[in-house]
Parts: structure tokens; sequence; C-alpha cells
């Protein structure tokens, strides 16, 4: 490999050209994520302008472009096991019976009405420390 | 490579080539596999920021009106400067090996210089911001005191952004370790047109480092 690039005349210009469109995708996500406000479009606008990133840098700075195939199965490979582990994930926790998700969470609001009273407040421990709390059964 | 040019029963083309292991045939099959093999070690650095990007897409997920609040309420401005400067750090490392294959060191070294500014750029812009949250208390878990934004799931976000931004810190200065090595080894020579693999995985490491970034950046300061 190291051999066969000998003799090529490569030039700087490329590696310019992908920076400069870096920069501008860079701006464009800075523009549309924080100056404007898109709504639902927002989270898949941004991923698709990362996404684009990552393969100017994948490519090009990494010089993937040129190289041989099986190196871009290796990434390729680890790019789909991501996109798997979190959407398979993602399903998991937006399909999960309400009382499964995190306490809190705005969703699951078709809770049946005997579940959406407010718990007991805890009291916390009165008395000296070390003592069992008043009430406490004593041990036999 | 000394001894390995003197054990019998040699390979006729041994040590002809200082950098040629004794195990591999020939200099080309040396480089195909040092590349694969950095390209699987990326795959599991991909693969341990994944396990974060995880918790972070559940969490988004489960509350996200608290992280689309505390996103917009973290620097951004640090954030989008931090993308720039990682993003021409690595054209200055991609220019670097681009110049030690066209044979000029000293540029190289120059551009790996410049790469190691970025890289401490980076991180001192990274201070300033964590000091900022300290101050305004964006903190994980018991710890979070933010008066803008009081909504659950807020305190996860924090965490989450610590343990990911932490986590890629931790891989700019390793990532800084090696581009040093590096520098110096192509400060007295060690690489040629012929022979610059070393130089060519540390920039893959340095990509990676801007490749994890390109994702926290918007999931973490814009949306």
């Amino acid at each position: 490999m190291a051999a066969a690039k000998e003799g090529e005349q490569h030039s700087a210009l490329p590696y310019i050209l992908v920076w400069v469109a870096l920069v501008v995708l860079t701006a464009t996500t800075y523009v549309t994520g924080h100056k404007m406000h898109l709504g639902t479009w927002a989270l898949p606008l941004a991923l698709a302008i990362a996404v684009t990133k990552s393969l100017l840098v994948i490519l090009f700075f990494m010089h993937l472009w040129e190289q041989k195939g099986v190196n871009r199965i290796v990434i390729a490979t680890s790019f789909v096991f991501v996109a798997l582990i979190i959407s398979l994930t993602v399903a998991d926790v937006a399909t999960r019976f309400p009382l499964a998700t995190p306490a809190g969470a705005p969703f699951g609001t078709d809770v049946p009405a005997q579940l959406e009273e407010p718990a007991p407040e805890i009291q916390p421990p009165t008395g000296p420390i070390g003592q069992p709390p008043p009430g406490t059964p004593e041990p036999k | 490579m000394s001894e390995a040019a003197a054990l019998p029963g040699e390979h006729p083309a041994h040590g002809a080539d200082p950098h040629l292991a004794h195990h591999f045939a020939s200099l080309d099959r040396q480089v195909d596999a040092s590349r694969l093999g950095m390209w699987l070690f990326l795959c599991t650095e991909v693969l341990l920021f994944a396990g974060l990007f995880v918790g972070y897409s559940v969490y988004r997920f489960s509350f996200p009106a608290a992280f689309a609040a505390s996103s917009q309420a973290s620097e951004t401005w640090a954030g989008t400067v931090n993308t720039l400067v990682l993003i021409t750090s690595s054209l200055t490392v991609a220019l670097a090996i681009h110049f030690v294959r066209a044979g000029s060191q000293r540029a190289a070294v120059i551009c790996l210089f410049i790469t190691l500014f970025f890289a401490l750029a980076f991180l001192g812009i990274k201070a300033i911001e964590y000091t900022a949250h300290f101050h305004e208390h964006q903190l994980p878990g018991h710890y979070y005191r933010f008066e803008g934004v009081r909504l659950p799931g807020a305190p996860m976000y924090w965490a989450l952004y610590f343990l990911m931004t932490g986590l890629h810190a931790l891989h700019v200065l390793i990532g800084m370790s090696v581009l040093g090595i590096i520098t110096w080894r192509t400060a007295h020579g060690y690489y040629s047109p012929h022979y610059y693999v070393g130089i060519e995985l540390a920039g893959l490491y340095w990509h990676l480092v801007d490749l994890i970034w390109i994702f926290l950046f918007p999931l973490l300061y814009l949306i």
C-alpha cells in the first residue's frame, strides 16, 4: 500500500475543501439548532448533519475512500451495531408499561386513576440516633 | 529489527528494510495489518461511547422537555467554538500525513504542533465551561440546584453531560499523548514517504475523537 502510493502526486486541496464543508455544516447545525426553533424536525436535521459530517471525516480525513474493503466493513459493522443498540433499546422503553418508566417521566398519562394518587410522604425518623423509632415492636 | 535479521532461514527481502518485522512477508502486508488492527480498535471505542449514547437516547425519550431546556441552557458558544477547534485540528493532522507522504517532514512537524495547540485550546474551553456549570450548580443528581430549569430529568441530563464530555476529554488527553510521541518521532526523521503508518494510525485516533464530538455537539448543546 505504502509502496503503491509512491510516485502519486497528492494535493492538499481536497483536505481544505472537506474542512470548508465541515465548517459550513457546523454553522448550519448551529443556526438551525440554536437560533431557529424547528420543533420535531430539529432532532432529525441535527442528526442528519452530524452523519454527513462524520462521513466526510471518515471517507477523506481517515482515507477510507482509498483503502481496502475490509476496513470499510469493520467500521460499517460497528455503526450498524450502534444503530441496533440505540433503536432496540428506545423501542423497549417506548413500549413499556408506564409504571416501569423513570419517576416523573411525562409520558404514560394513561395510568389508571387509582395509581395517580400521590404516594404518602415518608416521614424522616425522629428520636435519638441509634434508637429504634417510636412504635417499633420490641425485639424478642 | 537487527536481531530479526540475524535469524536463520530469513526471507531474502528481510534486513533490507529496517521497519519490516520478521513475521511479515512484506512491508505492504505489515502496513495493511496495522491499519486493520487500528480500525478494529476504533470500533471498540465507538461501541464504548455507544453505551453512553444509548443512555442519552433512553433518558432523552423519557424526559424530552427537560433535555431540550437543559441543552439550551448549556454553553452553546463553547460547544460551537470547540467543534470548530476539533475540526480544524483534524485538518492539520490530515495535512501532517499529507506532508510526510510528500517528503516534507518540517511542514508535518509544524502541522502536528498546531494540532497539539488546538487540543490544548479545546481542553481550556472545556475547563471554562465546567467552571460555569459548577457555579450555576448544573450538576448531576443530588447536587443539581440550577434555578433556570426545574423539570424532572434535568439532573439526569447533567449526569450524562459530564459522563460523555468527561470520557471524551479523557480521549483528547490520550490523543494528545499519542500525537506528542508522533511529533517527536517525526521531528527525528523516523517517518518517510516510504513508511509513515505510525503517524497515520495516530491520525486515525485523533479523527475518531473529532468524530465523537461531531455527535456530542448537537445532542448536548443544540437540541
